[in-house]
């Protein structure tokens, strides 16, 4: 958390700018019975970087949409450089000089990375054909500006990970001049490196008096580049400070309206037992590209944290332990005795869950209810000779609910009525029911609001008290380090750390992550 | 279950009250709608598209279609219409071993549908597109392009039974609706059938095997396709290699005209009733408007692309 990033000469630059170039006054907006936003006051000087904040439901999505002009308010004024700003289309708000990088992609994953960035204005000849050399030269040139050297423009979208996925995004929308840019959320899927990149270009932009607008649930991130921050709660501004007035504990307490982060502090009791349930011995799977794999234990009770930069194979191992993806090679012993999963199903029945790191695509079945979505991995528990017991379901449902404090219309409801947390805990819901002994959890807080995220927290160390091993993959480092009895640092889909508890500092993580990317660019 | 069903009924309501005025507007503009015989007309008429169509709803729930219907009963009759003329069999056996070879067929044609887009992960579009080919020359092949007919008395006769002036066939299509209604609402098959077609990966990952329920949702469809065949036979007293062009589409339509989403995972055998029957009362209704058959077609074209349009809204409000 260093706050002297956001220096004072970058300040300077924000305080001694004129009139604001973008200016709500009490912004409202009603979808039906549901108020989304309830007066929100917000004011952007040029060259400024503004950050917002707010649980999920706070109402910084459909802020950013009337400003990208995907809705329309019902009733406040929005002043964009001095003007009247009142944007029909997303067109219209990019011929202002606003643009949007959206938390979901918007490229098309089969074009390639130049046609993606030109996509609204492809430089074209008398009849039609696309210049592509011209294209290309100009795709490359808007790389370069945000210092993505790495990634060949005529590659498809599709061969990019995620991180440069994003990266490509800003890219595209810095492609026209704008005054404002809109950032929802972009280092959700970032790994600190890719973040201080994206920090750069930010940097950049403000000294080029463009005005950055960024959203993140990451808050010492937002003390890192942020001039002036907002927070946002149940539709309203709470309060819009510069950001040395303020505190972390305060901006929590602002978007939460309690003092929450206590449960989140507090110091655990490990419960890891010595018993082994879990051991990789030289484990592979088809990306692995070292014949050692991974070896590992795992012990009852315990919680074990896998940390690591994008790419460097977490996800992959989860998703190899689980025969999610065929293994390669290695041993996976289960409480000792060796084990083979051939399907996910194997895996389940030897006692392993696995909370995917894409709860909507992979997690949940949206559109269908929640009761549905709880009993999906033990249908056989509430049915019997295969036909469905409704009333079991409900009541399997209800009480997994009541036990994870789930927030809920009733079993019925669809998943899709859910806010994230909840989503999550229904995902933690399907599991349980199962009574596992091993739970895998890829970002289990991801897209999850602060207070839920607590919540989350104290459900897995409840977990982990009551004998269940868990392997938590997570990009933040304040997570594992916060839940996790002992932390093992993956680069290059190997193991290159291991700590615990007692050594646990960001820096020390970040030292074996980043070393380990050295000695494989070494050579 | 209560909120969801509850839309659903909702659903279906809208599909329920679209059948009736379409039967209050024939019954009042045209004399002979509503006379026994007529309706007695209309429910026969539904009845094969009615149990191709039940079939083809459980491939379209999990995200499939099947093209190969109509070729699979042309295959499936000219089976069992050689099976049904063997001399010397009684009625009784000849007509039993036909109906086996009749579902046996449609089974194994269904069966390799499924199997072969679960296995090598094809599209169903174009597996299917490959078997409506291959069913097809296998029917033409196997008759040598010849039509069966002379079955016997007491089978024919069976195709126009009437009990209080319904079909008997159409009894069986309706028992056949009843029973694939419980399986996809009651049964944990069913359960799965909605959840791989809403969401594959989750159910996977939820340790159940696709391939189990891509290769029985196809396999369903083809026995049913053999029972369709049977009652084809017993209607109209012939099997030719020829049969059966283009059902595949009517089916189609009265699963999508039902209300089941094309993309999957939405959708029950009761909306594919009342599809069915918006079909076959629009077709005979047209007919005592006195509109031709080339008028008839048009506006049948028209109701599948309105059907798409309402349910396009429908999505909307159930997603409220």
């Amino acid at each position: 958390m260093t706050h002297s990033h956001s220096g004072a000469a970058h300040r300077t630059v924000a305080e001694g700018a004129h009139a604001p170039v973008l200016e709500l006054h009490d912004v409202r907006k009603r979808f039906g019975g549901t108020v989304a936003l309830n007066g929100v006051t917000l004011s952007v000087a040029p060259g400024e970087v503004h950050g917002l904040i707010g649980e999920n439901g706070a109402g910084k999505s459909t802020l950013i949409k009337i400003l990208c002009g995907i809705v329309k308010p019902d009733s406040g004024a929005i002043r964009l450089a001095g003007e009247n700003y009142e944007p029909q289309t997303p067109r219209d708000a990019k011929a202002r000089g606003l643009q949007v990088v959206h938390q979901e992609f918007n490229l098309l994953p089969f074009l390639s990375v130049a046609e993606n960035i030109f996509i609204e204005h492809l430089p074209r000849n008398l009849f039609g054909v696309v210049k592509r050399d011209e294209m290309n030269a100009g795709a490359r040139k808007a790389l370069d500006a945000i210092g993505l050297k790495d990634v060949d423009v005529r590659w498809p979208v599709e061969r990019l990970g995620i991180a440069h996925r994003q990266l490509v995004e800003v890219a595209r929308a810095l492609m026209t001049d704008s005054r404002v840019l809109i950032l929802d959320e972009p280092t959700a899927t970032l790994t600190s490196r890719e973040t201080d990149r994206l920090f750069t270009i930010i940097d950049d932009l403000r000294s080029r008096g463009v005005s950055v607008i960024f959203v993140s649930h990451h808050l010492d991130e937002i003390f890192r580049i942020c001039d002036r921050v907002t927070v946002l709660r149940n539709g309203e501004t709470v309060f819009s400070r510069p950001i040395g007035e303020t505190s972390h504990d305060e901006l929590v307490r602002g978007m939460v309206g309690q003092q929450l982060q206590k449960e989140m502090a507090s110091d655990t009791i490990s419960s890891a037992g010595t018993e082994t349930v879990l051991s990789l011995v030289n484990f592979r799977h088809t990306q692995s590209p070292h014949v050692d794999g991974i070896s590992l234990d795992l012990h009852r009770g315990e919680i074990l944290g896998i940390a690591g930069l994008v790419g460097s194979g977490r996800t992959e191992l989860l998703r190899a332990i689980f025969a999610a993806e065929p293994p390669l090679s290695g041993t996976i012993l289960r409480g000792g005795k060796p084990a083979v999963f051939r399907s996910p199903r194997e895996a389940i029945q030897s006692g392993i869950g696995f909370v995917t790191e894409d709860r909507k695509e992979e997690g949940l079945i949206l559109t269908m209810p929640i009761a549905a979505n709880v009993s999906l991995a033990s249908l056989s528990s509430v049915s019997r000779l295969g036909l469905l017991d409704r009333t079991m379901e409900n009541a399997m449902t209800e009480k997994l609910g009541s036990d994870l404090k789930l927030k809920y219309g009733g079993p019925s409801k669809q998943a899709a009525t859910l806010s994230g947390g909840n989503q999550q805990k229904v995902v933690l819901a399907k599991w349980l029911a199962r009574n596992p002994q091993i739970l895998l959890l890829d970002e289990p807080t991801r897209g999850v609001d602060v207070g839920a995220k607590a919540e989350i927290y104290a459900l897995i160390r409840r977990f982990a008290e009551k004998g269940l091993a868990l392997l938590v993959v997570s990009s933040e480092l304040p997570e594992l380090m916060t839940l996790c009895d002992r932390i093992m640092v993956m680069s290059q889909h190997r193991i290159v750390g291991e700590l615990p508890r007692a050594d646990f500092s960001e820096e020390k993580i970040l030292t074996y992550a980043y070393q380990g990317e050295r000695r494989q660019t070494g050579h | 279950m209560k909120g969801m069903s509850m839309k659903l009924v909702l659903r279906d309501a809208g599909i329920g009250i679209a059948l009736l005025l379409l039967i209050v507007f024939f019954s009042l503009s045209t004399e002979h709608f509503l006379t026994p015989n007529n309706i007695s007309n209309i429910l026969t008429q539904i009845t094969i598209n009615l149990i191709l169509a039940i079939g083809m709803t459980f491939v379209i729930l999990i995200g499939g279609i099947d093209l190969s219907v109509g070729s699979m009963l042309a295959f499936c009759a000219v089976v069992a219409g050689t099976v049904l003329t063997i001399p010397d069999l009684s009625v009784f056996v000849a007509v039993g071993l036909a109906t086996l070879a009749a579902i046996g067929t449609g089974v194994v044609c269904g069966f390799l549908n499924g199997w072969i887009s679960a296995f090598w992960g094809l599209p169903s579009f174009i597996v299917t597109l490959g078997m409506l080919n291959i069913a097809r020359g296998a029917a033409l092949q196997v008759t040598d392009a010849r039509t069966i007919y002379s079955f016997p008395q007491s089978f024919n006769a069976f195709g126009s039974q009437m009990v209080f002036g319904v079909p008997v066939v159409f009894l069986i299509a309706l028992a056949l609706v009843a029973v694939a209604w419980f399986v996809l609402s009651k049964t944990v098959f069913g359960r799965l059938l909605y959840g791989i077609g809403n969401n594959e990966e989750a159910v996977r990952l939820a340790g159940h095997s696709l391939m189990v329920y891509k290769v029985a949702a196809f396999t369903i469809a083809g026995a049913l396709v053999g029972i369709a065949a049977m009652v084809y036979m017993a209607r109209l007293n012939i099997a030719s290699p020829i049969i059966g062009i283009g059902f595949e589409l009517n089916a189609i339509a009265a699963v999508i005209i039902g209300g089941t989403s094309l993309s999957g995972g939405r959708g029950t055998v009761i909306g594919t009733l009342l599809g069915a029957c918006i079909i076959g009362v629009l077709a005979n209704g047209l007919i005592l408007f006195g509109l031709s058959d080339f008028m008839r077609q048009m506006i049948t074209g028209v109701v599948i692309i309105l059907a798409v349009i309402i349910d396009k809204y429908r999505e909307r409000i159930t997603a409220a």
